[in-house]
């Protein structure tokens, strides 16, 4: 059974999905049933979120770049092995 | 002539789908949009010239963002631009970050505001650009620990450590942002 402590530690690697199976199960079901640790990943969560979305929509390549590109790609010709 | 027709469409199908992913973190490294454009060409014109040293089955996302990493320090050094990070001060501020205590309904208040995602972009540029970077490569462009450990050259541990630190610096910015908008109670205040 993981104590509060542990958790909070190591919220981030569950969040990012990179715990090992079984640590992440101990963590989901510790998370399932105590009032201390679930505000703490609600936050992390809803944080995690609000960065992507921050984002989703910024900072795309222009068209007239993509076709740049790959123009300047179909360029390279006989060294490409 | 066979075999070059072969190489073009195996870089085709492999390397230019993660077009916006490698633009989106040229932007996020150089900050422009013109050098962005540059450093994008620049890392798919390597890319397509080195294709012989791509291992397929390998990330080749993580391949284009070791690519890309290298090619914008290369410039930076050229221009003399790098600035050298103070540990010690950086080490503290995280520190302090670390402290916060989130509250008791999730944060629903700041996360639900409609000013938030301006808020994040303003703060994330201001991070010191060594957690800036990993924070960008984990979040929003979604690599694992082991591949911005490739694309940076530094152990997973350090990558952790970047990344949780620059995370936390990050809440506290916006956490002290929510205080001073009413969005969240002063420290203190909450049972």
């Amino acid at each position: 059974m993981s104590d509060c402590q542990d958790v909070i530690r190591q919220l981030w690697e569950y969040l990012d999905g990179e715990l090992p199976a079984g640590d992440a199960d101990e963590i989901r079901e510790h998370l399932d049933d105590c009032a201390h640790c679930n505000p703490q990943y609600e936050f992390q969560l809803r944080f995690l979120d609000a960065l992507v979305k921050a984002y989703a929509a910024n900072e795309v390549p222009r068209p007239e770049f993509v076709r740049r590109l790959k123009a300047a790609l179909d360029g390279i010709g006989g060294d490409l092995t | 002539m066979a075999q070059l027709a072969d190489a073009r469409a195996a870089f085709q199908a492999e390397v230019l789908q993660h077009l916006e992913s490698v633009y989106r973190y040229a932007y996020a490294l150089t900050r422009e949009r013109a050098e962005a454009e540059d450093l994008t060409q620049d890392t798919f014109l390597q890319a397509l010239r080195h294709w012989d040293q791509f291992r397929p089955g390998t990330n080749a996302r993580a391949w284009l963002f070791t690519i890309c990493r290298n090619l914008f320090l290369r410039q930076r050094e050229r221009r003399a631009r790098e600035q050298p990070v103070e540990a010690g001060a950086l080490d503290s501020l995280a520190n302090d970050a670390q402290a916060f205590a989130a509250p008791s309904d999730g944060g629903r208040a700041l996360f639900d505001a409609p000013e938030l995602g301006d808020v994040i972009r303003r703060e994330l540029d201001k991070l010191p650009s060594e957690y800036r970077e990993v924070v960008e490569l984990s979040d929003l462009q979604d690599q694992s620990y082991a591949d911005i450990a490739q694309v940076l050259g530094v152990p997973i541990g350090t990558v952790k450590s970047r990344l949780f630190r620059g995370r936390r610096l990050l809440q506290a910015a916006l956490v002290d942002y929510a205080r001073d908008a009413g969005l969240l109670p002063p420290p203190g205040s909450e049972a």
